[in-house]
């Protein structure tokens, strides 16, 4: 476990791309060697390229009008001995603009051991908890990979040592977290981005040993009826930063602080509708204690007129108790979503959604279509749209940077 | 067609003109009638629950075949893990292999007899186990022709039955049952199943949409015989008549009592399932 923290720290001190990749594969390639023979992986994964058009030019150095970007990702398992399994996920991208956006990952390099009424985890892990659809204020494990999407799904592998104990009522989740992984941000080349760059290297830290904090995590979770809930505790490095205007090295910084969350999530699936909750409270030195929330249903039709076909209608409030000083753009929002699945042998759907900030700031459209072609190919096609009204906000720009992207992925 | 529709006119004035002179005798025997074929509908949907009874746990692989109108195939693989729930419905859990972009997706099923079933999705790409409703029984399992409520856990209790005579199904005889779903939200008035007078197996189904319009038919075959008692299809291929589309299942890798437990069907193994 630390010697893998030991291997990826060591890989990723190499800033150059090909070193760093270089460094990766060799790393994956010694771990697959000692462990098992090849033959014994089960393997899934995708490569996928993207193009993205922006119809304005941007009022920053990033001027291209469309961007073209290719990633991987292969997951390999292997059981070890009865109980024992390897998942290694390695995560590859490359960006035609952004050198901060071109990144390698392992979302996953860990070491599974399955008992009667327990699990353990060791390496780098991905778990995900929450209910909601909008933002997942509970998710609080793995750092969000910012440079790959908009909104906050793609995370990055967190160094973890995970004790499941399984209960008849549930599960109890014991995580000790050595080592911070910093957001990853879109680099001055990249879009679509704020006016000012994040500069990651100039990360401040609360914690005097900075990023080798060790935090941790506690999280019971069970199922009651109609009724999914989850409670838990994080102690340590906050995985959203703080952006400050650092004069010194005239670009935005991000501090990472110390803090303590208690957070709350539940459903309850009352056949159409779910209802969703998901709360969090948060104590630290440098943050005014608060609470935060997101709050809504689904409510969903059914094959309808026996078409077959869905149509799902979410409804969501995000809320943070920091009001406009909060980093979380989503302070007094509502999101409004329908999604559309046709259920064929394409699997064809489409999602439109709108985020409105309910202060009059500004509004986020997303619309979205997929399907598969064949039995490999997935395509799907996505627009973002940004509307900032206040003029004296820092965001007022980012209505240049509404995007178009395709996307086709070969699955295997 | 006119033959058809003549005899369903002479017959409906004939019950009328029962039910308005009210000849006592012909309706009691009637209702007696009826009830003696609910009973004995009931009765043999109880004997091919009942000869399932004991197996336990099963697993087995599936291969799903999409075939449209004009012949064209898309095939899906999935494996699934059933275990057997005294006095309720079975606990079952399905892996996705195939295709590909859908690899590693799980599903688990607590199926209830009467109360709504429990549901939950594993999606593999964000490791988030998503609790779904299971109010959705007519719409289609993967695109196919197979409704939710065509491959769910079939509990007694989830129909009323009436039998209809015995008929040859492909040189068998066969007791044909009429069953209509007392759950709420099904995609059918009723369903005729054509039984196995001897080995308690169904040969065939017939579906009747909302409309009560023939919809599709489902034919079983190639049946294996497991630890000596418990019959299993190999084959299930089901064609709908208003669409024309067809999807064929075919099973394979039958394995039973290998010893799976409660905590085999938990949320928290749809997260490291294989």
């Amino acid at each position: 476990m630390f010697a893998l923290k030991g291997a990826i720290k060591f890989c990723n001190r190499h800033h150059q791309i090909p070193r760093l990749i270089a460094c990766y594969l060799v790393v994956f390639g010694l771990s697959l060697s000692g462990t098992a023979a090849w033959a014994d992986w089960d393997v899934r994964g995708n490569f996928t390229q993207e193009l993205s058009v922006f119809p304005h030019t941007a009022i920053h150095e990033a001027n291209q009008s469309s961007n073209y970007s290719l990633s991987a990702e292969a997951e390999f398992y292997s059981n070890l001995g009865d109980n024992g399994s390897i998942t290694i996920t390695p995560f590859l991208r490359v960006d035609r603009n952004d050198s901060e956006r071109t990144h390698v990952d392992f979302r996953e390099f860990i070491y599974t051991h399955v008992g009667d009424t327990w699990e353990a985890r060791a390496g780098l892990g991905k778990v995900f908890f929450g209910v909601a659809e909008s933002e997942n204020l509970v998710d609080v494990i793995n750092q969000t990979d910012a440079v790959e999407s908009f909104t906050t799904d793609q995370k990055l592998g967190q160094p973890m040592i995970n004790l499941t104990l399984i209960k008849d009522w549930g599960n109890i989740d014991l995580f000790v977290l050595p080592g911070f992984r910093t957001r990853t941000f879109a680099g001055a080349n990249g879009r679509p981005r704020l006016p000012f760059v994040v500069n990651t290297d100039a990360a401040e830290f609360e914690a005097s040993n900075g990023n080798d904090q060790i935090d941790f995590a506690a999280r019971v979770s069970g199922v009651i009826g109609d009724w999914d809930l989850g409670a838990q505790v994080f102690h340590g490095t906050a995985r959203e930063p703080l952006i400050q205007f650092n004069p010194s090295v005239n670009a935005l910084t991000p501090l990472y602080i110390q803090n303590t969350e208690i957070g709350f999530d539940a459903q309850a699936t009352l056949e159409s509708w779910l209802l969703k909750a998901e709360i969090v409270h948060r104590a630290g030195k440098l943050l005014d204690d608060h609470i935060a929330l997101v709050a809504g249903f689904e409510y969903s039709f059914f094959d309808i007129k026996s078409s077959g076909a869905d149509l799902g209608i979410v409804a969501e409030y995000l809320y943070d108790e920091r009001g406009d000083g909060s980093p979380s753009l989503l302070q007094n929002d509502a999101l409004i979503a329908f999604r559309l699945a046709l259920n064929n042998a394409a699997s064809t759907e489409a999602l439109a959604g709108v985020i409105t900030d309910l202060d009059g700031a500004g509004n986020l459209l997303s619309l979205e279509a997929s399907r598969r072609f064949g039995d490999s190919f997935k395509a799907s096609i996505s627009y973002t749209g940004f509307s900032v009204n206040d003029s004296e906000s820092p965001l007022i720009n980012l209505d240049r940077e509404d995007n178009t992207r395709i996307e086709l992925g070969y699955f295997f | 067609m006119t033959l058809l529709i003549s005899n369903h006119r002479a017959m409906r004035q004939l019950v009328l003109a029962m039910a308005i002179t009210g000849t006592t005798a012909l309706y009691s025997t009637s209702t007696w009638a009826d009830q003696a074929a609910k009973d004995r509908g009931l009765e043999i949907a109880v004997a091919v629950q009942a000869q399932d009874d004991g197996f336990g746990d099963s697993e087995s692989a599936m291969t799903m075949t999409l075939i449209n109108r004009s012949g064209k195939e898309s095939v899906r693989r999935m494996r699934s893990r059933i275990l057997e729930v005294p006095g309720d419905g079975d606990k079952s859990l399905s892996i996705f292999d195939q295709p590909a972009d859908v690899k590693g997706t799980a599903s688990l099923t607590y199926s209830h007899a009467t109360e709504a079933d429990e549901q939950w999705l594993f999606l593999p790409a964000l490791k988030r186990v998503k609790r779904i409703s299971s109010k959705n029984k007519s719409g289609p399992f993967m695109g196919s022709e197979f409704a939710f409520e065509d491959i769910s856990s079939q509990e007694v209790e989830k129909y009323s039955y009436t039998y209809l005579g015995d008929e040859t199904v492909d040189g068998i005889t066969a007791h044909k049952i009429e069953a209509i779903p007392t759950y709420k939200h099904s995609g059918y008035t009723r369903l005729i199943n054509y039984i196995d007078a001897t080995r308690l197996i169904p040969l065939k189904v017939e579906y009747f949409d909302r409309k009560n319009s023939a919809l599709k038919t489902l034919s079983v075959s190639e049946y294996e015989q497991h630890l000596g008692k418990y019959w299993r299809a190999g084959k299930m291929e089901m064609e709908n008549h208003q669409t024309g589309k067809r999807t064929i299942l075919t099973w394979s890798d039958y394995k039973f009592q290998s010893g799976l437990t409660d905590k085999d069907f938990s949320s928290n193994s749809l997260k490291r399932l294989r």
